[in-house]
C-alpha cells in the first residue's frame, strides 16, 4: 500500500489496557537484528519499506508524520534514505515469532508479579491469568481495586485496616499477611552466622557487616582460595601475596588488552598488504609468461620464484640485443655513404666526357652551318635582284609590303634550317625555278 | 519525560553506551534525560586538533528521536581542570553552534543516535584541514539570538 493509505489506517495501539511492549522488562537479550532503529526496542507490529528495511508501525508513522510537515515529498527510508513510497503491512512470520519469544517479565512485577512469559504472550497473561492485575473492588459501596489474586478467596472487600500487634500501624487487610511475615518493622530474625537478633528489614544491611559471614579474600581473582570470616580478612589480606601482587597484575592485564588490541590491528594491516604483494606478484607472472612465448630465449616461468629472474634475464637480453642491431645497422649505413659518394665521382666524369664530345660535334655543326649560310647568301643575292624587278613586271596585283616581307627571312641571320623552312612556302613559284634549284642544290 | 518515547528511547541508548563506547567518545553527563553532555577527542594526528577534548552539549525534545536533538560545542575556559575549546573549523562558529546537515530537520533520520552523532562530528574534524571559522562568523556570534533549531543554515559545501 502506499503511504497515504498507510496513514489513514486508523492506528490499533494505544487503546485502553493494551500492554506497552516497549517498556517491558526483558529477562533474556534478543538478537540485536530485531531491534527497531527508531524505538531502539525489539519490533512492535513491524512493517517493511520498499528497500526491505523493517520498523515499527508506531515509530514508522511518527517519523512520516513529522516529515511530511516538513517535505510533502516522498518519505526517505529513515535508515538509508531510499526514496520510498510503498511499504508493506507483511513482515515475514519468522521475524514476527522471534520477537513474539523474547521472554519478559509480567508489567505487573510491581504489584508483585514474579510471572516470566513470553513477549507474545504477555497481553494474554496480563488479561487473563495474572493473579496481581488490578480489579474493581467486589463492594460496590467501596471505590478501591483489588487484586484479581484475592478475588479468590471469596468474592469480599478486604479493603478495612487491620492493626498490627507488633508494630502498631494500620494495614490494610489484603496487605496484611504480606505485612505480618516481611514488612513489618518490629519483625525480627536471627542472623545464621553470628547468631544476633536483628530486625528483618536490617537483615541485609547486617549481612554486609556482618563479622562472622565468610568473605573471601581480594585477591580471589588472582587464585587466592582464602574464605575466611570478615573480621580476620583484613590481617589476612595484610599478608596474602596475591594481594600484595594485584596492583601489579592490573598493570599487567590493561598492558596485554592494548597489546591485543594493537595486534589485531596489525593483523588487518598485514593482511592488507598480504592481499597487495599477492596482486602485484601475480601481475608479475602473467605479464613474464606473456614475454616468454613471445622470446624463446626467455625461460619458462611458471614458478613463482623464477618469475622475477626470468624477468630479469629476458631484459637485460634484450637491450644486448637492441645494441647489437644499432651497431649493425650504423655500419651498414656508413657502407652505403661511402657507396654513394663513389657512384657519385664516377657519374659525374662519365657527364663530363660526354659533354667534352657533345661540345665538339656542336662546334664542327656550328662550322657546317655558317659555311653552308654563307654559300646560300652568295648565290641568293644576284637572283633576289632579278625576281625583285622581274615581279614588279609581271604581277600587278602584289604589293609592296608583301615583296617586302619575301626579304625578310634571307637578310636577318639565323639558324639556318629556319632560314630554309620560311623561305619554302613564302616564296612565289614559277615554273622555271624548279629546274634551276635542282641544279644548285 | 522518563515514561515517554524519548525518554525510553534515550534510556536505552545510555544503557548500550555503557556496555560500550567507541574510542574518543566519553559521557560527562546524562543524568538528566533532557541534556546531555559528551567529550570527544580527534583520534589520528590531525595537528588542527591534536591533544585536545571538546565538550558536546545535547539538548533533546520529547520528539526525539524523530525530530533532531540540538547539538553544540560548549566551552570551559582554559584556566579550568578541563579545559574545553571551541574546535577551529569552517562549519563550526565560535559560540559552539554547529552547521551540519544531519542536525538539521531535513539531515536528520530517526535511526541517528548520540553515539553516532558523536561519531560524525568526530570524522568532520579528522577530514578538516583547513583552520578557519565560518564566514561571517564575527556577525552570527554577536547578533544571533535565535535557538539553534530555528537557525536556517544552507548546507553548500560538501568539501569538509
Amino acid at each position: 500500500m502506499d503511504l497515504k493509505e498507510f496513514l489513514a489506517l486508523e492506528p490499533n495501539y494505544d487503546a485502553e489496557g493494551q500492554v506497552d511492549l516497549r517498556s517491558l522488562e526483558l529477562v533474556s537479550d534478543y538478537d540485536s537484528h530485531l531491534m527497531c532503529a527508531i524505538c531502539h526496542c525489539a519490533f512492535v507490529q513491524p512493517v517493511r519499506l520498499q528497500c526491505d528495511h523493517v520498523f515499527c508501525e508506531k515509530c514508522l508513522r511518527s517519523a512520516i508524520t513529522s516529515f511530511r510537515s516538513a517535505d510533502p515529498d516522498g518519505f526517505p527510508c529513515p535508515s538509508c534514505r531510499t526514496p520510498t513510497s510503498h511499504l508493506s503491512m507483511s513482515v515475514p512470520r519468522l521475524l514476527i515469532n522471534m520477537c513474539d519469544e523474547i521472554q519478559v517479565r509480567c508489567p505487573l512485577a510491581t504489584e508483585g508479579c514474579e510471572e516470566v512469559v513470553p513477549r507474545g504472550h504477555v497481553q494474554s497473561h496480563v488479561d487473563k491469568y495474572c493473579g496481581y492485575q488490578l480489579v474493581p473492588c467486589p463492594d460496590e459501596s467501596c471505590d478501591k481495586m483489588t487484586r484479581k489474586k484475592d478475588l479468590q478467596t471469596g468474592k469480599r472487600c478486604r479493603h478495612d485496616y487491620w492493626r498490627c500487634s507488633r508494630c502498631e500501624e494500620d494495614v490494610m487487610e489484603q496487605d496484611y499477611e504480606e505485612h505480618d511475615k516481611e514488612l513489618c518493622p518490629s519483625l525480627e530474625t536471627v542472623c545464621i552466622d553470628c547468631g544476633t537478633v536483628v530486625l528483618q528489614r536490617a537483615l541485609k544491611t547486617h549481612i554486609e557487616a556482618c563479622p562472622e559471614v565468610l568473605s573471601s579474600c581480594a585477591a580471589s581473582k588472582y587464585g587466592c582460595q582464602v574464605k575466611i570470616r570478615r573480621a580476620e580478612i583484613t590481617t589476612h589480606e595484610q599478608q596474602c601475596p596475591l594481594v600484595a601482587i594485584g596492583p601489579y597484575f592490573e598493570a599487567q592485564n590493561t598492558r596485554l588488552n592494548s597489546l591485543e588490541l594493537t595486534t589485531r590491528h596489525l593483523q588487518q594491516r598485514n593482511e592488507i598488504f598480504e592481499d597487495g604483494l599477492a596482486n602485484i606478484r601475480s601481475t608479475l607472472v602473467e605479464s613474464s609468461r606473456i614475454d616468454s612465448r613471445r622470446n624463446d630465449t626467455a625461460p619458462a616461468a611458471d614458478a613463482e620464484e623464477s618469475a622475477d629472474r626470468s624477468a630479469n634475464v629476458f631484459s637485460s637480453n634484450a637491450t644486448t640485443y637492441l645494441l647489437s642491431l644499432h651497431e649493425s645497422l650504423r655500419e651498414e649505413v656508413n657502407q652505403m655513404s661511402h657507396a654513394l659518394t663513389d657512384l657519385d665521382a664516377r657519374a659525374s666524369m662519365s657527364i663530363m666526357n660526354e659533354c667534352l664530345r657533345i661540345k665538339e660535334d656542336m662546334a664542327h655543326t656550328n662550322a657546317a652551318v655558317n659555311s653552308v649560310r654563307m654559300q646560300v647568301q652568295w648565290l641568293m643575292n644576284p637572283r633576289l635582284h632579278g625576281t625583285r624587278t622581274g615581279a614588279m613586271r609581271t604581277n600587278g596585283t602584289s604589293t609592296p609590303g608583301e615583296a617586302r616581307s619575301q626579304f625578310t627571312p634571307s637578310s636577318t641571320p639565323g639558324p639556318s634550317s629556319a632560314a630554309g623552312s620560311s623561305l619554302g612556302p613564302l616564296r612565289p613559284r614559277r615554273p622555271s625555278d624548279t629546274g634551276r634549284e635542282g641544279t644548285k642544290l | 519525560m522518563a515514561s515517554s518515547f524519548a525518554g525510553k528511547r534515550l534510556s536505552k541508548e545510555l544503557l548500550k553506551m555503557h556496555e560500550h563506547l567507541p574510542p574518543g567518545i566519553t559521557i560527562v553527563k546524562s543524568d538528566a534525560l533532557d541534556e546531555w553532555q559528551m567529550d570527544i577527542r580527534v583520534l589520528d594526528d590531525n595537528p588542527l586538533y591534536k591533544d585536545q577534548t571538546y565538550r558536546l552539549k545535547f539538548a533533546f525534545s520529547d520528539k526525539y528521536p524523530i525530530e533532531p536533538p540540538e547539538v553544540q560545542f560548549i566551552e570551559l575556559p582554559s584556566t579550568s581542570d578541563t579545559p574545553r575549546p571551541i574546535p577551529m573549523h569552517p562549519h563550526i562558529y565560535s559560540n559552539g553552534i554547529i552547521c551540519l546537515d544531519l542536525l538539521g530537520q531535513s539531515g536528520w533520520s530517526p535511526v541517528q543516535t548520540v553515539e553516532s552523532v558523536c561519531m560524525s562530528l568526530q570524522s568532520m574534524l579528522t577530514a578538516n584541514t583547513r583552520d578557519e571559522r565560518p564566514p561571517g562568523n564575527s556577525e552570527f556570534v554577536a547578533y544571533n539570538r535565535r535557538r539553534i533549531r530555528d537557525i536556517n543554515f544552507v548546507y553548500e559545501d560538501d568539501n569538509v
